[in-house]
């Protein structure tokens, strides 16, 4: 009776926990409705309707992203930063890998010397990187150019990458390469046909994590560029938002939300990545 | 061109004990200069001193590329941050050397210690926010059926942009904004203010929407930490007669070590160099008031060109961090089997 009572008792507390568990992942995820929400309404509308109140016209969305993109130049944000994501990471990838392969797989004196000179990039916090960036860009003329953004998020993608692949190179199996290699494929050709391909999951997955990093970027897009055509999409989006924003809310959340969607995306696609992303990025296994 | 994975079945018949090749590949498997592989295309000559320079450089060629990227644009930095932070500065005129008087000036400003203090702030809340309350949701999650999907939704807010995250919130804490006006909804209208204009609330509130994106992260590291821990050690602590709180606090929390200690670290490294989320949603103020130092560390390069005293404050900045990352790295690099 009593051991009936008990058991009966543990599943009631179950459930509890788990009405409040979703109670909180409501709440959790409600700002998100907002933003979802808001970016359907007229200015007016906004202030006057109740916050979680449906919009009258949905298709206000469009209306609030075209202004914002007016403004703010949320548009022209868009494609630079699909560029630098897009091309700075891949870019990336291809140089860490090859580095790695060189650091782990082909003779070279002091290979753990010259993987913590590319490794050490990740220790800094960004203010090292700013003021003398910002001068170097202006002497040689790479100051609001595409091309200097390009050239500085692949920089700064390149030393995890080479952690991870270094790590995945060291655990491969050394035969395959050294029999391709004494079969008179040069080293290129081994890179090109036989490492990559083996490495492919790694390179998908700092690809992705990458990406988004460099999608998600506000500092040195603040610092590297000014033109609206030249600036990335969350530095663009910034100038909207805040207590010193120039956005009505509208305007603001669908900047947020037009802004978000590509990593939303790539997450929801990907999610396995990311999250394999996010304990390689701790944990280093 | 030929596959060189399909020749892998030539090289294999010489895969005798007598076979010179066979031999030097087992001591020295990967050097090109020595005159080896007369299998395939490559020629038996020796090869001339060129070609054996060639092939002695040819594996740093792969270095390349990366070590230019790093080495010219962000190590250059670091070393110039450095040079800079003794000089007094101002972009027109050169710069000119001061020893450490930046540094003594940062540490008498008064500015300067608030925003340690609201860093120290960061630190505090993001230990207490993500990680204490990612451990948290991280074992009640690991019991629950339908983990995953509470899991993504609560992970959903990490995959945003800071600055996406700082709009969303700036939004909540204004006047009129979505906390306000639910108080008054619920009918605490006293409770109602200004979110973003007084301090430390203006700290503690951009803590806790910087918590909004930081937990889910936490929160997957711990429910994967919990996942090793072998179930029949719970299942004998159970037998035993360990209630909940004895499993946590006795079991689970010492065998969480490793993994706390990495959430612990980073989140500590990430609140030294909280920037974005203070930037877009206050720039530091109102009057320096929520200024963190890397927030005190850009206003003084980019507002106020004091570029020897800003690089003072980063110079600083990058000490801690990098005490604390000698602590991260020794974790990781020893996991990942050197």
């Amino acid at each position: 009776m009593i051991e009936r009572w008990s058991i009966r008792r543990r599943a009631l507390e179950r459930y509890l926990v788990l009405a409040l568990l979703c109670l909180f992942t409501i709440a959790w995820v409600t700002p998100l409705a907002i933003v979802a929400l808001s970016s359907m309404k007229t200015p007016i509308e906004q202030s006057q309707s109740g916050i979680l109140a449906l919009p009258e016209n949905a298709a206000m969305i469009l209306d609030n992203i075209a202004s914002a993109s007016e403004l703010a130049g949320i548009g022209n944000g868009l494609l630079s930063s699909l560029l630098y994501a897009f091309v700075g990471s891949a870019t990336a990838v291809i140089a860490a890998s090859s580095a790695a392969y060189s650091i782990a797989m082909l003779k070279i004196r002091f290979p753990f010397f010259w993987f913590l000179i590319i490794y050490s990039g990740t220790i800094f916090p960004f203010q090292m990187y700013l003021m003398p960036l910002f001068g170097l860009y202006q002497s040689v003329g790479l100051y609001d150019t595409r091309f200097g953004m390009l050239l500085f998020y692949s920089a700064i993608a390149v030393p995890f990458c080479i952690f991870v692949f270094r790590n995945y190179f060291i655990g491969l199996q050394g035969e395959v390469i050294e029999a391709a290699s004494l079969d008179g494929a040069s080293s290129f050709q081994t890179y090109l046909h036989i490492v990559l391909p083996m490495a492919k999951t790694a390179a998908l997955f700092l690809f992705v994590t990458q990406f988004s990093w460099i999608w998600n970027d506000f500092l040195f897009g603040q610092i590297l560029a000014k033109s609206d055509d030249v600036r990335p999409v969350m530095t663009s989006l910034a100038t909207l938002s805040g207590t010193y924003g120039k956005g009505t809310i509208p305007q603001q959340m669908a900047g947020a939300l037009t802004a978000s969607i590509p990593t939303l995306i790539l997450f929801f696609a990907l999610q396995k990545h990311f999250m394999q992303g996010l304990i390689l990025n701790t944990a280093g296994e | 061109m030929e596959r060189p994975v399909k020749r892998l079945s030539n090289h294999s018949e010489c895969r005798r004990a007598s076979c010179p090749i066979q031999n030097y590949v087992s001591t020295d498997p990967l050097r090109h200069e020595v005159p080896v592989a007369p299998l395939g295309r490559a020629s038996v000559e020796t090869p001339t001193r060129a070609q054996a320079l060639l092939r002695t450089i040819e594996p740093y060629l792969y270095l390349l590329p990366a070590l230019l990227l790093v080495g010219g644009l962000l190590l250059y930095s670091v070393g110039h941050t450095l040079a800079i932070s003794f000089t007094d500065w101002d972009l027109i005129t050169p710069p000119r050397f001061v020893g450490l008087k930046n540094y003594v000036d940062a540490i008498r400003d008064p500015t300067f210690t608030r925003s340690f203090t609201n860093t120290l702030a960061w630190t505090a809340g993001s230990l207490l926010l993500p990680v204490g309350g990612g451990l948290l949701l991280a074992v009640v999650l690991e019991r629950i059926p339908g983990q995953r999907v509470l899991k993504t939704l609560i992970y959903l807010p990490a995959i945003l942009s800071t600055t996406v995250v700082a709009a969303i919130w700036s939004y909540v804490y204004t006047n009129n904004g979505v906390l306000n006006e639910t108080l008054r909804w619920v009918g605490l209208d006293a409770m109602a203010r200004p979110w973003l204009v007084f301090a430390p609330t203006n700290t503690l509130a951009m803590i806790v929407a910087s918590s909004w994106r930081a937990l889910g992260p936490s929160m997957v590291l711990f429910l994967v930490g919990l996942q090793t821990i072998p179930p029949e050690l719970i299942e004998a602590a159970k037998i035993d007669g360990a209630g909940e709180r004895i499993l946590f606090w006795r079991i689970k929390l010492p065998l969480l070590r490793p993994i706390t200690a990495i959430v612990v670290i980073m989140s500590v490294i990430g609140s030294f160099m909280t920037f974005d989320l203070v930037w877009v949603m206050t720039q530091g103020g109102p009057g320096r008031s929520s200024e963190t130092l890397a927030v005190t560390m850009y206003r003084q390069a980019f507002i106020m060109w004091r570029m020897g005293y800003a690089g003072a404050v980063a110079v600083i900045l990058s000490t801690i961090v990098i005490a604390f990352s000698i602590f991260y790295l020794r974790a990781t690099l020893k996991r990942s089997a050197l």
